[in-house]
């Protein structure tokens, strides 16, 4: 393979179909329904509240804050991988080209992750500051390039220092993007131009420093394997990802669960599904997670439906997540051969989750605390909503 | 007494069966060798009489029962340690034996017993609450052997398992399995260590094809063979060269 364009394009199109099988299942699912109801809950909050904000509300502070922090994570998204290091390396002169495209792949991709933020951020803009409508469309092109920017940067940062302390990197671009948002939502011109300036000058020193050096493959490659691996893990709350292996801990401070099955022939899943649950990252924070979403919702919502349907949607989002996570199974394991009937293999796993959505329930209804006399509301709507989850959705099929 | 009979079995994954017409029994206290090239169904005839695949046609009895007869007690009645170690990731090697004493219904205090014994033979005391990503290939599968010896059973199935263990585990798995026979225990083993099979083997069954080539002591495959001196290596490979005379 001689043309790196070549190579580019052919990357790119599998990467877009490995892409495409999984957002298949994950727009198809019953948890996209779940974001729907988020999202319209959410909004319709959101509108609410934004007819009594009060007029003094540090609008620029926060849409600069928020813009920034995204900005700063811009990733370059190369598709290499691991044999690129050995077969690619008679290439090297002509791998600027090959970075050129991923770069533009980058860019491209990551426009919408700052715009949707900005978009719905313009219905603050509009209550809170006197900008005008003209501005605000120059601020949305303004971010484009500022995201721009910040790709080339990230890129050129990785690429001369193999990714080490790029925490450091994060910081001055986050800090001078943020700066930059600030003052042009202050209509302040020339101190965001200043700004926007300033960050050219840091990324084009960095741009300098890539040139003497060879290609990092090492870290790139990581970098790939790292960012599918977050795709694939997330994509696993829609589906089943058969080559996703959690990584585990011991969390010996929840060893008290393991009370729960005591010794025994009949206890034999209990005993099983408990620790697989609590010791495999992949299911304990999902469950972490959805409990801390909702206990955060719980407290922050103040109109009462609104707060039952978020925690009721939660509910069945956890308890639905977690019974395909717990109950799938793609390759052979030594308790298929057990003496022991397959029915209780489910009915362990209810146990189980039974137990952690009483837990959710309760962490959710003590939160609700802060904004509600009605915490048993909120405590009957999470576990109603479990149970009734639990017992009508089935079982994942076999594969 | 036969433990496990296999009579007539016919299957394999897809329609196209990979074991055909496949018979031979395993009486108490034998060890029983299954030797085979590469694809001669070795595995597929374990995973047919350890239940993962149903055969399209014959039945498999083990201690008299077929699985669909008795579940409880045809999976009673053996333990399997496959080829590659499969090990919960989350379990410790403690937990390992518990949960596999539990599922076979063993009293807490046998469980206790019979542990203290296998880890004292492996070697393995002081890695009781270690995880499985701790271990070598070779500690794995001592995993996998002290959980199917934990239970004993009628039947062990084995499945090649010299690969990756060291010279003093392959020796307390031969012991192991010795103990085991003298009490009345059968042993079915697949491997490609024909040294050690024609050494440990009371009789040796060898696929080929899908079929049983021939089955019998030594003595009786050298007759079959019509090499009256032969090692079993020998026989082997005459089988090999059978097989390219056939292509």
């Amino acid at each position: 393979m001689n043309n790196l364009h070549d190579l580019w394009a052919k990357r790119f199109a599998h990467y877009m179909s490995e892409v495409q099988k999984y957002m298949r299942f994950i727009f198809s699912g019953h948890i996209a329904i779940v974001l729907v109801f988020l999202v319209g809950a959410g909004g319709y909050y959101y509108s609410e509240w934004l007819k009594t904000a009060p007029s003094d509300f540090p609008t620029a502070y926060i849409v600069a804050a928020v813009l920034a922090v995204v900005l700063a994570f811009s990733k370059p998204i190369t598709l290499l991988r691991e044999p690129d290091q050995v077969y690619l390396l008679p290439l090297e002169s002509h791998m600027p080209l090959f970075f050129k495209q991923a770069l533009r792949f980058t860019f491209f991709s990551k426009i919408i992750t700052v715009i949707v933020p900005y978009i719905v951020m313009i219905p603050l803009l509009n209550a809170t500051t006197d900008l005008a409508s003209q501005t605000i469309w120059v601020i949305a092109a303004i971010l484009i390039v500022l995201r721009w920017v910040n790709v080339q940067g990230e890129f050129a940062y990785r690429y001369a220092n193999r990714g080490a302390n790029i925490w450091l990197d994060y910081l001055v671009r986050g800090v001078i993007s943020a700066l930059a948002i600030y003052h042009f939502v202050l209509n302040d011109l020339v101190f965001g131009l200043l700004f926007m300036a300033l960050l050219f000058v840091y990324v084009t020193m960095l741009a300098g420093k890539v040139k003497a050096q060879p290609v990092p493959y090492e870290h790139f490659v990581k970098l790939e394997q790292n960012r599918m691996m977050s795709f694939y893990r997330f994509a696993n709350y829609f589906t089943d990802v058969p080559h996703l292996r959690g990584s585990v801990r011991r969390r010996g401070y929840l060893n008290f669960f393991y009370r729960l099955a005591k010794y025994g022939k009949q206890q034999t899943y209990v005993y099983l599904v408990l620790r697989t649950f609590i010791r495999t990252d992949d299911h304990f924070y999902l469950w972490v997670r959805l409990t801390a979403i909702a206990a955060l919702l719980a407290a922050l919502v103040d109109l009462p439906w609104a707060a039952f349907v978020i925690v009721g949607v939660l509910s069945f989002a956890t308890t639905y997540q977690l019974k395909v996570a717990l109950l799938s199974s793609h390759e052979f394991r030594m308790d298929q051969l057990f003496p022991v009937p397959e029915q209780l293999r489910e009915q362990a796993v209810r146990k189980v989750l039974y137990v952690f959505m009483t837990i959710q329930a309760f962490i959710v209804a003590v939160c609700a605390l802060f904004v509600s006399p009605h915490i048993y509301m909120y405590m009957v709507i999470v576990i109603a909503v479990a149970v009734i989850t639990e017992r009508m959705t089935k079982k994942p099929r076999e594969i | 007494m036969t433990v496990l009979q296999v009579k007539n079995v016919t299957g394999g994954y897809t329609r196209k069966p990979v074991i055909q017409e496949l018979s031979f029994d395993i009486q108490k206290g034998e060890l029983v060798g299954l030797i085979g090239l590469n694809g001669a169904g070795k595995s597929t005839t374990i995973k047919h009489i350890i239940g993962t695949l149903l055969a399209q046609s014959g039945e498999i009895r083990l201690n008299g029962v077929t699985m669909s007869e008795d579940m409880n007690t045809y999976r009673s009645s053996f333990s399997y340690i496959p080829e590659t170690p499969v090990l919960y990731e989350e379990l410790t090697l403690k937990e390992h034996l518990e949960l596999t004493a539990m599922a076979y219904g063993l009293d807490e205090q046998t469980l206790q017993q019979r542990q203290a014994a296998l880890l004292k033979e492996f070697r393995m005391e002081k890695r009781l609450n270690w995880f499985p990503s701790h271990f070598s290939k070779g500690m794995r599968q001592k995993v996998m052997i002290m959980s199917a010896f934990l239970v004993n059973p009628a039947l062990y199935i084995i499945d090649e398992p010299f690969v990756g263990l060291d010279p003093l585990g392959i020796q307390s798995l031969l012991d192991q399995m010795h103990a085991r026979k003298k009490e009345g225990a059968a042993i079915l083993m697949s491997t490609h260590i024909l040294s050690t099979a024609e050494k440990y083997c009371d009789r040796i069954i060898l696929l080929h094809e899908g079929r049983v080539r021939a089955q019998g002591t030594m003595k009786d495959l050298r007759k079959a063979f019509n090499m009256p001196t032969a090692t079993l290596d020998d026989l082997y490979i005459a089988m090999t060269k059978e097989q390219d005379a056939n292509e």
